[in-house]
C-alpha cells in the first residue's frame, strides 16, 4: 500500500492518538502532527520510550489509533493491528541491540529487501543500497567486524545502517547520541539531518536533552509521568 | 570376544547418536514452547517431558512395551505393514531417545529462556517472519545450550539400560548395548566379558565428558 | 546453517547404517529363515552353545534373547514376535498360556537346587537343615517372590519346616547371579542357587547339592509361542532340542534333562 508521500513540500503526518497503560502510569497522546522529526522529550521514566514501542508495535494500547502517513497501523475501533514485521518502521533502541552472533555486515543486512510498491511519485522508497549507506555512515572500515569490539559511535552507526537497510517509513530513534562520545556527536547527528532531509525518513526521536531536540525536530512532545504537558514547535515548548 | 566387543561398542555409540538425532527436533520444539509460552495445562506438559527422568527406567520401558508391541496402541497400527519394533535395534533407539529426551529439553529451554526477548523483537521490526526470526536469532543465541542439552541426552543414551532391556532385550548382535551386555553377562557368570564391556563404558562416557567440559570452556 | 544440516544428515545416514548393519539385514522385518528364541538368563550360556550347534546342523539361523523370565513373559504377552519360549519356571509360562501354540508346551530340562558358600571358608553341609545353624548369619537367596529359583528354595525350605526360622535371615537378591554374587564377595555366607551356577565360579563353593528326587521338582518348560515369524522353524528346534544331540550340550553344562 502506498504512502502519502509529500514531494518536496508537506511535511509527512502523524496521527498518535491511544491511551497505553504500564505499570505506575498510562501514556495517553492525543494528537495529529505533521513533521519531518518529532522530538519526544522528557525525564527518565516519563513514557517517550513506550510511545516509541507503540509506534513499533511492541506494546499495544489498550485504546487508540497510531496511523503514519496515512497508513493505519494500530486501531482499537476496528480491530487493526499491523504485527511488528509488517510495520516497516526502522527501530534504533537504546541499547542498540546488534545481533551478538552475527558481524557487522550480516547485521546491517539482515532485513530481507522490501520491493518497490507502486509507481512513480506514489512509491515507497525501497531500502538503501549498502553503497550509499556506506557514503553516509563511513562503514568500509567496520564490515568485517565483530559487534563485541565496537565502540559507542560505531554501533549507533551500524545500527542506524541497518535500520536504513530495510527501507523504513520512520526512524524510531532511542536516545541515540547517549553512548556516543562527545567529539563523535555532531557526527551522528549531521548524519540524522541528512536521512531526515535527503533521505526524507521521518524521525522520532527519544531525549532528555533540549539542545539535540532544538537541534533535528521541528516538533516537540513534553512528556512528565506519561501526560503530555506541552506539544508543538521546539522552541515554544522546550526549556 | 575381541570383536564381538567391538560390534557392541559400535552399535551402543552409533545408536546412541541415532537416538540423539531424533530427539533433537521434538526436544528443542518442546523446549521453546515452555520457554516461551504460557498456556493452559503447560503443567502437565511439563511434567510429561519429566516423567523418564522421574520414573524408574523399566517401568518407562514397560510403558513403551505396551505402547508399541503389537497390541498396544502404536504397535497395532504399524503391524499391518510388517513394521516391528520390539526386540529390534529401533527399540534401543526408541528407549535411548526417550531417556535422553528430558535432559535435552531442561537445558534447551535454560538456554532459549536466556535469549532475551529483545534480540527477536529487534528481528521482527526488520521485516523477519517467525521462523526465521527462530532459525537466525533465537536457535543460534541458545545454540551452545542445545548443544550441552544434546551431549547430555547422548551420554544418558550411552548409558541406558532399564527401558532398553524391556523393549529390546539383549540379542548379540542386534539389541545388546554396553549397558545390556554388561548386565547379561553379569547375569550369566561371564565376568571377563562383563569386565571388557566396563572398560569400554567408562571409556566412552570419559571421552564424552572430556568433550562436553571442552565445549563449555570454548565461553 | 546449511554445513551444520549436511554434517548432522552424514551423522544421521552412518548412524543408521551402523544400526541396521547390526542384524546383517534391515531391522524389521525379521527374515523368515530365522528362529528368535526367548530365554531364561540361568541359560544363555548354554542355549547359545545349542544355537550354534542347530545352525550347523541345520542351516537355521537361531537368535537367542535371554533375560529375567518374568520380563521375557511380559514381552511375550504384549504381542513381542517371539518363536520359541524357555522359562525358568512353570508359573512364568503360565502366565502366558494364550500366547501358547496348542501341544506344543514340554518340560525340557531341569537343574538341580544347590548351596554355595564362600570359597575362603569352605564347608560342606548334610542337609538344608543346617543353615539353621547361628554361623550362618544371612542367606542369599533369590526373591522368592519374582525369581524362579527364589521360588524354589522356598518351597523346599518350607516342605522341610523351616521357612519360617531361615527366612530371618534371608536376603532376597534380584537374581540368582546376586544371590551368588553376594556369596563371591563374602557378604552373605550361604546362598541357595542352581548348581549350574556354582561351577563357573572361583570364588564360591559348593556346600550342598539337593538331590533331585528329595528337592523340588525343577522345571524349564519350553513352548512354540503363536505371535512368532517362524512357527514351523520353533517347532522343528524345540523337537531337536528334545534330541540326544541338544541333550549332550545341555548335560555337559550341568543341566538335567527333565524326562
Amino acid at each position: 500500500m502506498a504512502l502519502e508521500t509529500t514531494p518536496g513540500g508537506e511535511p509527512p503526518r502523524f496521527e498518535l492518538r491511544f491511551s497505553l497503560t504500564q505499570g505506575a502510569f498510562t501514556v495517553a497522546p492525543d494528537l495529529e502532527i505533521a513533521a519531518r522529526a518529532v522530538a519526544l522529550f522528557g525525564p527518565s521514566g516519563s513514557g517517550k520510550t513506550s510511545i516509541l514501542e507503540a509506534i513499533a508495535g511492541l506494546r499495544r494500547p489498550q485504546r487508540g489509533r497510531i496511523a503514519l502517513r496515512g497508513r493505519v497501523l494500530c486501531d482499537t475501533a476496528t480491530h487493526i493491528n499491523v504485527p511488528v514485521r509488517d510495520r516497516h518502521v526502522g527501530y534504533v533502541p537504546q541499547d542498540v541491540l546488534l545481533f551478538p552472533h552475527l558481524d557487522v555486515k550480516k547485521n546491517i543486512t539482515y532485513a530481507r529487501r522490501r520491493l518497490r510498491q507502486g509507481s512513480g511519485a506514489q512509491a515507497n522508497p525501497p531500502g538503501m543500497d549498502m553503497p550509499d549507506l556506506d557514503h553516509l555512515l563511513g562503514l568500509t572500515t567496520l564490515m568485517d567486524r565483530k559487534v563485541a569490539g565496537l565502540s559507542g559511535g560505531e554501533r549507533q552507526r551500524v545500527a542506524l545502517a541497518r535500520a536504513l537497510y530495510s527501507g523504513p517509513d520512520v526512524l524510531l530513534l532511542d536516545e541515540p547520541l547517549a553512548a556516543v562520545d562527545l567529539a563523535r556527536r555532531r557526527l551522528i547527528l549531521d548524519t540524522l539531518v541528512a536521512i531526515r532531509d535527503d533521505l526524507q525518513v521521518p524521525l522520532v526521536y527519544v531525549t532528555h536533552s533540549p539542545d539535540e531536540a532544538r537541534a533535528i525536530a521541528d516538533y516537540a512532545i513534553v512528556l512528565d509521568e506519561g501526560k503530555v504537558v506541552a506539544a508543538g514547535k521546539p522552541q515554544d515548548v522546550l526549556p | 570376544m575381541q570383536t564381538e566387543i567391538l560390534e557392541i561398542a559400535l552399535f551402543t555409540t552409533a545408536a546412541a547418536l541415532a537416538a540423539t538425532v531424533i530427539m533433537l527436533p521434538p526436544g528443542i520444539a518442546l523446549a521453546w514452547v515452555l520457554a516461551r509460552h504460557r498456556f493452559r495445562g503447560k503443567a502437565v506438559v511439563e511434567t510429561l517431558a519429566s516423567l523418564p527422568l522421574v520414573m524408574p527406567p523399566v517401568a518407562t520401558g514397560l510403558l513403551l512395551l505396551w505402547l508399541v508391541g503389537r497390541r498396544g496402541p502404536v504397535g497395532r497400527l504399524l503391524a499391518p505393514f510388517g513394521i516391528e519394533i520390539v526386540f529390534t535395534p529401533v527399540a534401543v533407539v526408541l528407549a535411548m531417545a526417550i531417556m535422553g529426551l528430558p535432559l535435552l529439553v531442561r537445558t534447551a529451554r535454560a538456554g532459549f529462556e536466556q535469549v532475551t526477548k529483545r534480540y527477536e523483537q529487534m528481528a521482527e521490526t526488520l521485516g523477519a517472519r517467525p521462523w526465521r526470526v527462530f532459525t537466525t536469532v533465537t536457535l543460534p543465541l541458545a545454540s551452545r545450550n542445545i548443544l550441552a542439552g544434546a551431549l547430555l541426552g547422548f551420554t544418558r543414551a550411552l548409558g541406558e539400560f532399564g527401558a532398553t532391556i524391556v523393549v529390546a532385550g539383549s540379542i548379540p548382535g542386534r539389541t545388546r548395548t554396553l549397558a545390556v551386555g554388561i548386565y547379561t553377562y553379569t547375569e550369566t557368570g561371564q565376568d571377563a566379558r562383563a569386565a571388557a564391556l566396563l572398560v569400554v563404558s567408562v571409556t566412552l562416557a570419559f571421552g564424552a565428558a572430556l568433550i562436553a567440559n571442552r565445549l563449555a570452556r570454548v565461553d | 546453517m546449511r554445513r551444520w544440516a549436511a554434517t548432522v544428515a552424514a551423522i544421521v545416514l552412518v548412524a543408521v547404517a551402523v544400526v541396521s548393519a547390526q542384524s546383517g539385514s534391515s531391522p524389521t522385518p525379521r527374515p523368515r529363515q530365522e528362529v528368535l528364541v526367548c530365554a531364561a538368563a540361568s541359560l544363555a550360556d548354554v542355549m547359545q552353545t545349542v544355537a550354534t550347534a542347530y545352525e550347523k546342523r541345520a542351516g537355521v539361523r537361531v537368535v537367542v534373547n535371554t533375560g529375567a523370565s518374568n520380563t521375557l513373559a511380559r514381552q511375550i504377552a504384549a504381542g513381542a514376535a517371539v518363536d520359541l519360549f524357555v522359562s525358568a519356571d512353570e508359573a512364568q509360562m503360565d502366565a502366558v498360556r494364550g500366547e501358547i501354540v496348542a501341544g506344543t508346551r514340554i518340560d525340557l530340562l531341569s537343574n538341580q537346587l544347590a548351596v554355595a558358600v564362600p570359597s575362603d571358608r569352605p564347608r560342606t553341609l548334610r542337609s538344608l537343615r543346617d543353615l539353621t545353624d547361628p554361623a550362618f548369619k544371612r542367606i542369599a537367596i533369590g526373591d522368592p517372590a519374582a525369581v524362579p529359583a527364589g521360588v524354589y528354595a522356598k518351597a523346599y525350605l518350607e516342605k522341610l519346616g523351616i521357612w519360617t526360622v531361615v527366612s530371618a535371615k534371608v536376603v532376597p537378591s534380584a537374581s540368582v547371579r546376586l544371590a551368588l554374587a553376594a556369596v563371591e564377595n563374602g557378604a552373605a555366607d550361604a546362598a541357595i542357587v542352581y548348581r549350574t551356577d556354582i561351577a563357573p565360579t572361583r570364588r564360591a563353593l559348593l556346600a550342598l547339592a539337593i538331590p533331585i528326587t528329595d528337592g523340588p521338582r525343577i522345571v524349564y518348560p519350553a513352548a512354540v509361542i503363536r505371535g512368532g515369524h517362524n512357527r514351523d522353524g520353533a517347532t522343528r528346534l524345540l523337537t531337536w532340542l528334545r534330541g540326544a544331540e541338544a541333550a549332550k550340550v545341555f548335560e555337559a553344562a550341568g543341566f538335567i534333562r527333565a524326562d
